[in-house]
């Protein structure tokens, strides 16, 4: 059984009072308090800090980096069986400090180590002389699922394997940092480290500001440029490729690419052209040069790798085979994962580096070879028993690790004996035991188990080491085993310098040739998504503003037999809303459709357009549970079409002209065309009961202008003109059809040496039908038509852009 | 032993595709001691965007294709002649089953024809402890791994059903044992299981096989599919063997080899990535002619 952990108090510090209390583990390192019970220096500056702030402010401080989070929207996704949900980022308040000369070992430890994974990767799919020598057993890379055949003899045209991995580390007992698992396949938290860091710099401003902390700026400046570089040689773009938005770190792919400037792909965005990884846009097929992997690589291609992937690009191993691309990692880099291989470094380090591991690892014995596997055996009871061929951390896996002397004697004797049957699936590990450092709980520090994840990138002047990061926080005192997915925190990493350190930031420097992206590498599935958030949106304004008008009346009378309540009731069911709700399921829904397809193009908008989304939604959703029809409703309605213009206008005056405004602002227009023509039908048809003029004036929001124009022939023709025929007016089917027209012309293609485009086509003879028509000429069956005519012009943009 | 093969491997789509991609393995191997490849050639109808060739990991050609105008059909062709040698039968020097494993854990190769490749479960291939069990008589009754072999080559042949209907091209191994029924593709696949469950690897075979006429009668033109069958890993002196479960023998004059793989997944004649709203319709048809 697992020792309980004793407590002992550190020795009274004179100054700092918050660290009064702080109890700490007998027998386990602390990051804030040495083995002689004093404060280590930075820490003491922080607590002073903290102090100064006092018990009021400090919490305060905290809540700013929580607001932060929650404003920019910063979450991941958690499994649960079958369930997935998003969670808030678990920031955790308090910086872990490490010192600058602590670090630097740490740095050039991990530089060691990832030249080692290097050259062992590249022989694994390169010579396979480390088998053949006899260094390497081959039951472990056959058997690996990791082990992708058909990379093997695909040099990479970088001429490297790895260019981005990070270390999960952890500190010893006896004080030392070890190295508890290399990621490598395609790890994940970079921009979570990044966010990390606004978030703590956002709550304690001032302290980091006086603090010497080693920026992050520069890691990820100096990664981007040579991933650009590398690109650019190649005549290509960089992109990172994502399994999408259900995956539990698409947040991340998205920041990262809005960060770093890439584009945002999945699989479907590439197709494979002459040995060319190419991404659909809407101007054509495009090169790239660059692919950045957030996936597994066995997903990458179905035809080659996994056939089940429905998240790859066919004939991505031929365009590697070809030499074509650059793979960020190389496919098949996540063998170098495997638990079982860390047995086998130290010996590796001494053959292929000829020195010995600067930064241990847990020491790890593979039972598939006998004298290991009988030391394991003598020595169950303290280790942890684990799946040799496993990927996952064996902190991370509570499930298939085990600690020897957890278990019972049936257990024990069957484990033996699996072991002695099939010593190759099985690896001993020696217990991890972790460092702690302070936490804020509730006013008070407490000690927590932590770990440490450091990333590497290779740049075009070697490795370089994340200054920071990010610690993961274990969720209670036992410092035997943590999980970020068992509900642990993250904390911001600050390297603490003696001196002034260098700030450096993504923006262009003085002296720096700028250089401009070329317009028109929207993905076409970008652009289908931005035509669709369009068109929820304006779907969403549409509904509103019917109901409001319904609920206004409704108000007046309480009667819902009101002929023109009924009618508009009629209206709006085959829209499958129900007036009769005060928020109706229909409008819910569509407005989480609208959440959906932002979600899904996070990268292209701003943190300030997806919280107004998420606002509206939210609110939304609160007044279904409370909202009542009638004057309440009415006001909630009022409230929603305030924060659904907040969003419109945060997109409309923030947004960059881009091909990717173009397509939002196409499907705005699409929806409101097809909106105001089947409204205005509806409520001029002959028979529509009394008020309903006024009624769809209101709804158009054009009552002020129509008194004015038409003060005195007011009549069914002054409202289809207004309505219909008026180009200045911006609720005017006119109107739609002259900004799609000109949106339709500046799209890629839309007019190409004098001729129109089917789209611009149809468009122009639409615009050019409405422009001579008159009042008179939208009597009811031409009315009918306008929104088919809509309809039309959506598929042949579609045709057009997204096939 | 002199062969003319032809093979039309014809795909009728229900709606045109486009935009497909597809790896070929069709062109006979080149094998020193067994087969010689006179001549070959491959074609295809209608004529790909692109074409391309390499050698996969286990040693096998693969042409590349791919489209991107609409097409309804595609129809591959092959026409080759092939040098079949004798195959002289050896006398039995493979090990008894304790002794393979260990000549497999001193064989530090990770080559194509690594047996350590050859001995964890494969995309279609499962280790199940029913065909495990099933596997084991085989070992009990004799006292050789080749011999084992050749007994559980025998014994399938003798419990299942040789049976077009039964079974699918993506029938995995497990549920043609239980059906006791299958093509070559389902023997092959349960033999794998079988001999991998008990820790000899074994691997499969895409080929073609000359259809022996009976006494007196013509040989029937097109009448022949392509073939599949078994090779096990007899222990460092033997190497390789190829076992023929379906005919209950060993690969011989009649065996034509295309190439090897774990299982059907890493050797079928064509493996493409389509998108389609409607499904295909597949014939197949193989001529093995012997020239003299």
């Amino acid at each position: 059984m697992e020792k309980r952990n004793q407590r002992r108090t550190p020795r009274p510090v004179a100054g700092p009072s918050l660290i009064t209390g702080y109890q700490l583990l007998e027998g386990v390192p602390d990051e804030m308090i040495d083995p002689a019970g004093n404060i280590r220096p930075g820490w003491s500056t922080l607590m002073t800090a903290f102090d100064r702030l006092g018990p009021a402010e400090l919490p305060q401080r905290f809540e700013r980096a929580e607001q932060y989070l929650r404003d920019a929207g910063v979450f991941y996704r958690k499994y649960d069986g079958a369930e997935t949900n998003e969670r808030a980022w678990p920031l955790a308040h308090v910086p872990l400090l490490i010192d600058e000369s602590e670090w630097m070992l740490i740095s050039h430890g991990l530089t060691q180590r990832v030249e080692l994974l290097e050259k062992i990767l590249a022989d694994i799919y390169g010579e396979g002389k480390l088998v053949s020598q006899g260094l390497l057993p081959p039951e472990l890379i056959a058997r690996n699922s990791e082990f992708l055949r058909p990379m093997v003899g695909i040099k990479p045209v970088s001429g490297h394997f790895l260019h981005f991995c990070a270390f999960e580390l952890g500190r010893g007992p006896n004080g030392g940092w070890w190295v508890l698992g290399d990621r490598t396949q395609a790890p994940s938290g970079a921009g979570f480290a990044l966010e990390n860091r606004v978030a703590t710099t956002r709550a304690l401003p001032d302290i980091y500001g006086q603090m010497n902390v080693h920026r992050l700026a520069g890691f990820f400046r100096a990664f981007r440029d040579t991933l650009n570089a590398q690109a650019r040689g190649r005549d290509g773009r960089v992109g990172i490729l994502t399994p999408g938005q259900h995956n539990e770190t698409y947040f991340e792919h998205a920041y990262i690419a809005r960060y770093l400037g890439f584009m945002l792909l999945e699989g479907e965005d590439l197709v494979v052209e002459d040995g060319q990884v190419m991404v659909r846009t809407v101007s054509g097929l495009m090169p790239l040069g660059v692919l950045w992997r957030r996936l597994d690589g066995a997903f990458a291609d179905p035809l080659e790798l996994r056939s089940d992937s429905r998240i790859g690009t066919p004939g991505l191993t031929e365009a590697l085979r070809q030499g074509s691309l650059s793979m960020v990692n190389a496919l098949g880099s996540g063998i170098l994962e495997t638990r079982a291989l860390a047995a086998f470094l130290p010996r590796l380090s001494r053959a292929l580096l000829g020195e010995p591991l600067e930064l241990p690892a847990i020491a790890t014995w593979w039972c598939g070879q006998e004298k290991e596997r009988e030391h394991v055996i003598a020595h169950l009871d303290r280790m942890m028993i684990g799946p040799a061929l496993s990927s996952t951390l064996a902190i991370d896996d509570p499930q298939g690790t085990r600690l020897g002397s957890t278990f019972d004697p049936a257990q024990r004797e069957a484990v033996i004996a699996a072991i002695r049957d099939k010593g190759g699936d099985f690896v001993g590990q020696e217990p991890v035991r972790l460092s702690t450092a302070p936490v804020y709980v509730a006013g008070r520090l407490e000690p927590r188990p932590i770990t440490l994840r450091v990333y590497a990138a290779r740049t075009e002047a070697g490795w370089t080491i994340m200054p920071g990061g990010f610690a993961r926080v274990g969720y209670g005192l036992d410092t035997a085993a943590i999980a970020m997915q068992r509900g642990g925190q993250a904390a911001d990493v600050w390297v603490v310098s003696s001196r002034p350190v260098e700030q450096v930031t993504l923006l262009p420097q003085d002296g720096e040739k700028l250089v401009r992206t070329p317009a028109g590498a929207l993905p076409s599935r970008a652009a289908d998504n931005l035509i669709w958030l369009g068109r929820y949106a304006e779907r969403v304004e549409a509904t509103i503003r019917i109901l409001r008008a319904y609920n206004a009346r409704y108000a007046e009378v309480s009667n819902t037999a009101l002929p023109i309540l009924a009618d508009t009731r009629t209206y709006l069911r085959p829209l499958g809303v129900d007036a009769k709700q005060a928020l109706p399921v229909g409008l819910l829904s569509a407005i989480d459709s609208a959440v959906r397809s932002a979600s899904q193009i996070r990268d292209r908008f701003s943190p300030d357009g997806w919280l107004a989304l998420n606002d509206l939604q939210k609110t939304a959703h609160a007044f279904a549970t409370r909202v009542k029809s009638g004057d309440d409703a009415t006001r909630a309605m009022t409230v929603l079409l305030r924060k659904l213009a907040g969003f419109s206008g945060l997109v409309h005056e923030n947004m960059y002209r881009f091909a990717g405004w173009r397509f939002l602002e196409i499907g705005r227009r699409l929806e409101r065309g097809v909106q105001l023509a089947r409204i205005t039908a509806w409520m001029t048809r002959p028979g529509a009961p009394d008020g309903a003029l006024d009624m769809l004036l209101e709804i158009g929001d054009s009552v002020m202008t129509h008194r004015r124009r038409y003060s005195v022939s007011a009549g069914r023709l002054s409202y289809l003109d207004l309505l219909v025929l008026d180009p200045l007016n911006p609720r005017s089917v006119i109107f739609q059809v002259a900004d799609l027209k000109a949106q339709l012309e500046t799209l890629p293609g839309g007019i190409e040496d004098g001729i129109l485009s089917p789209a611009t086509k149809a468009a122009l003879e639409l615009h050019t039908e409405l422009v001579i028509a008159t009042a008179e000429d939208m009597d009811g069956p031409r009315l009918k038509r306008l929104s088919g005519d809509f309809s039309r012009l959506a598929g042949l943009i579609a045709d057009a852009y997204f096939v | 032993m002199l062969y003319d093969v032809r093979l039309t491997l014809h795909y009728n789509y229900a709606a045109s595709v486009h935009g497909d991609r597809h790896h070929v393995r069709v062109l006979p191997a080149s094998l020193p001691g067994i087969q010689r490849v006179i001549a070959a050639s491959l074609s295809f109808d209608p004529e790909p965007a692109e074409t391309g060739a390499f050698v996969d990991f286990f040693g096998n050609a693969v042409s590349t294709i791919c489209y991107r105008s609409r097409h309804g059909h595609l129809d591959v062709r092959l026409a080759a002649r092939i040098n079949v040698e004798e195959r002289v039968a050896d006398a039995d020097l493979s090990p008894p089953i304790q002794a393979l494993r260990e000549e497999i854990a001193r064989l530090w190769s990770l080559s194509g024809d690594s047996p350590h490749h050859f001995l964890s479960p494969s995309p279609r291939v499962a280790i199940a402890p029913d065909v495990t069990a099933y596997a084991r008589q085989s070992l009990l009754r004799t006292n050789s791994v080749q011999a084992a072999c050749m007994d559980l080559c025998l014994t399938i042949h003798r419990d299942f059903a040789y049976d077009k209907h039964a079974t699918r091209v993506d029938t995995l191994s497990g549920e043609a044992f239980a059906l006791r029924r299958g093509v070559c593709q389902d023997f092959s696949h349960v033999m794998i299981a079988g001999l991998r469950g008990l820790g000899i690897p074994a691997g499969y075979v895409s080929g073609f096989l000359r259809t022996i006429p009976p006494k007196g009668r013509p040989r029937l033109e097109g009448a022949d599919a392509m073939h599949a069958w078994v090779r096990a890993w007899c222990g460092k002196a033997v190497g390789w063997v190829e076992f023929d479960p379906t005919n209950a023998m060993m690969a011989g004059p009649d065996h034509i080899v295309i190439g090897y793989g774990r299982d059907y997944a890493d050797i079928s004649p064509i493996v493409g990535v389509l998108r389609t709203s409607g499904g295909h319709d597949t014939t197949q048809s193989v001529d093995v002619v012997r020239v003299e």
